[in-house]
């Protein structure tokens, strides 16, 4: 577009280039604050904690003593709680993602047909993303808490037996999973509501017109469309898990035993706490490869299931 | 007939689904106002009351009383100026970098632009642990702008991409119109570009103090000092040494500003998200 203006202004060549060349450099100029900024403080932590991960570290100094190669990463793949952490943090990923999208979903298809009071519920539907992720915990927390909480009350209402959530290992994980699923609905709602504000009206009316029930529309006309949308939420949702943090923090420290205790936490109990930072630079390390790994095989799938669909259409 | 019962049918069907869907994401929530202003003895009693029966302030004037033991008033007053001073400075580096990426011959800017999403898919100890070794060797520890200066970072990304979908709704021919009739660059820049722009200033400046309002592991690794304390950090201080009821208040007093933000801006807030998501 820039150089058109460049092209109708200057007849010679030699001009429109040096006029360019001047556009570059003021290109330059205006980018290289906020690049510096961020090379500061994403790359060169993130290729300090690659050598920490590589390094024996002096608590003292806090800086690089000597090389030992692979010890770290070697010794967290031979520890079989390393192990169990690793696949507690993918169950923790995937069932904060597919509970996600199963509450979100319907939110989504009921928030899309026009009702009396639906911008309440909208709101009200973005509230928990703007709640800080701390409030969050303190909330729930108090909804779990075993005697004053309004679960337990709730329970006792109904004549059940009430449990001690955030102290129980099993209960615990997934006290911390609703926490996540319920400041993660928002994003999903918000971002499958627009998917379904782009599916034409018309194939819906066509569909009607050949005689179709609301629910083969849905099964053979929403559902597929919306393929295309869920996969970057699954993916999307998935590193946020990953990265899941304040809610453990606040309500569990990882505990009891570990049962709350993903990679993300654990990296920072090893720095912060264990002060074994080169072992926490592997852990952080491994979190970050596994990311990669999960959302490289969801875009395999999306790939995938584009190519089909493609291939249907044609 | 049939039409007309199928019609009414749904229409049952999307209010029961609606108070469910309102009842899931608004209890907790009003679980938490409940007990804020409740009387401890009743918010420790095993019945279950879902309605009040009285309105209890005392628990909202204890944690803003001055020296309580965790300042929540002075805590809100230190995260409104990082927080706007977070929104100010990450505009400042945004702004012109959005435009360079996107309205100037710029080599590798569809590459930078790339790169500034995926800052978001590492983990996040993948940096603080090294910038908190930094910020102890430069003496940041307890200090604004060593608050401000990770703020504006993690700010910076999705700042940038929110401002490019802006600017790419201005069309380019005002501005090269603009150009030919002898504008200066800065002219241009100061009397065309920016107030065009100011709905996208507004949203990148609401989305970045609500995100510096919320941030917690920053505040809680950089800063000890009590004077220092921000809101976030000052709730977590409270889940120790408080009650129930008082930590509810301070919990309630701390999502406060930002709810109502929200609340507010929810249709500028719902297209930044779709937007930057989009990408």
């Amino acid at each position: 577009m820039e150089t058109q203006t460049a092209g109708t202004l200057a007849h010679r060549p030699s001009v429109a280039r040096r006029r360019m060349r001047a556009e570059t450099r003021l290109g330059w100029m205006l980018v290289t604050p906020a690049l510096a900024l961020l090379a500061a403080v994403y790359l060169y932590p993130a290729v300090m904690t690659l050598l920490f991960s590589f390094s024996r570290i002096s608590l003292s100094e806090l800086s690089i003593e000597g090389l030992v190669g692979l010890q770290y990463y070697r010794a967290a793949l031979n520890n079989e709680a390393f192990i169990a952490t690793v696949l507690r943090t993918l169950k923790f990923g995937f069932t904060i993602v597919v509970l996600t999208l199963v509450i979100s979903f319907p939110i989504a298809l009921l928030l899309h047909r026009p009702f009396f009071g639906r911008g309440i519920v909208r709101t009200a539907v973005l509230l928990p993303w703007a709640i800080p992720p701390v409030v969050s915990s303190v909330l729930w927390g108090q909804m779990f808490h075993a005697e004053a909480g309004f679960i337990n009350g709730l329970i006792r209402a109904f004549g059940g037996e009430p449990r001690i959530w955030l102290g129980d290992p099993n209960l615990a994980f997934y006290s911390i999973i609703v926490v996540e699923v319920w400041r993660a609905i928002p994003l999903a709602t918000l971002f499958m509501l627009a998917g379904l504000s782009t599916l034409p009206d018309s194939i819906y009316e066509a569909a009607t017109i050949d005689g179709a029930t609301k629910w083969q529309q849905f099964r053979h006309l929403t559902l597929p469309l919306m393929q295309p949308v869920v996969i970057p939420i699954v993916i999307f949702q998935f590193i946020f898990s990953m990265k899941a943090f304040d809610s453990i923090f606040v309500l569990t420290r990882g505990g009891p035993v570990q049962s709350t205790t993903t990679l993300n936490y654990l990296a920072y109990q090893q720095w912060f706490q264990q002060l074994r930072m080169g072992q926490s630079a592997a852990t952080a390390y491994i979190l970050l490869l596994l990311t990669l790994v999960v959302i490289g095989v969801m875009g395999l799938v999306r790939w995938a299931a584009e190519r089909r669909m493609g291939g249907a259409g044609r | 007939m049939s039409m007309s019962r199928q019609r009414r049918w749904e229409q049952i069907f999307t209010y029961v689904g609606a108070a469910v869907v309102f009842l899931l994401i608004v209890f907790p929530m009003y679980g938490l106002v409940l007990t804020s202003i409740q009387e401890e003895d009743d918010i420790r009693s095993p019945d279950l009351d879902l309605i009040p029966r009285y309105i209890l302030t005392d628990h909202y004037r204890e944690v803003l009383r001055e020296g309580h033991i965790v300042p929540i008033r002075e805590a809100m007053g230190n995260s409104l100026m990082v927080s706007v001073a977070t929104a100010v400075i990450t505009l400042l580096f945004a702004f012109p970098a959005t435009y360079a990426l996107t309205r100037l011959k710029l080599w590798g800017s569809k590459a930078i632009l790339g790169a500034l999403m995926s800052i978001y898919l590492f983990p996040v100890m993948l940096f603080v642990a090294p910038l908190y070794v930094k910020a102890v060797q430069f003496g940041l520890i307890d200090t604004y702008i060593g608050l401000i200066i990770p703020y504006v970072a993690f700010s910076l990304p999705f700042s940038i991409w929110l401002l490019k979908g802006f600017l790419e709704g201005i069309p380019v021919e005002i501005e090269e119109a603009a150009h030919l009739d002898g504008c200066t660059p800065w002219q241009l820049f100061a009397h065309i570009v920016i107030p065009l722009m100011r709905p996208g200033i507004f949203a990148v400046m609401l989305m970045v103090f609500i995100l510096a309002w919320t941030e917690f592991l920053t505040p809680l690794l950089f800063t000890r000092d009590i004077k220092i304390l921000t809101v976030q950090l000052g709730l977590y201080r409270s889940t120790f040494d408080i009650k129930i009821g008082q930590m509810a208040a301070a919990a309630v007093l701390t999502a406060l500003p930002v709810v109502l933000l929200t609340a507010f801006f929810q249709r500028i807030i719902t297209q930044a998200i779709t937007a930057v998501v989009d990408k």
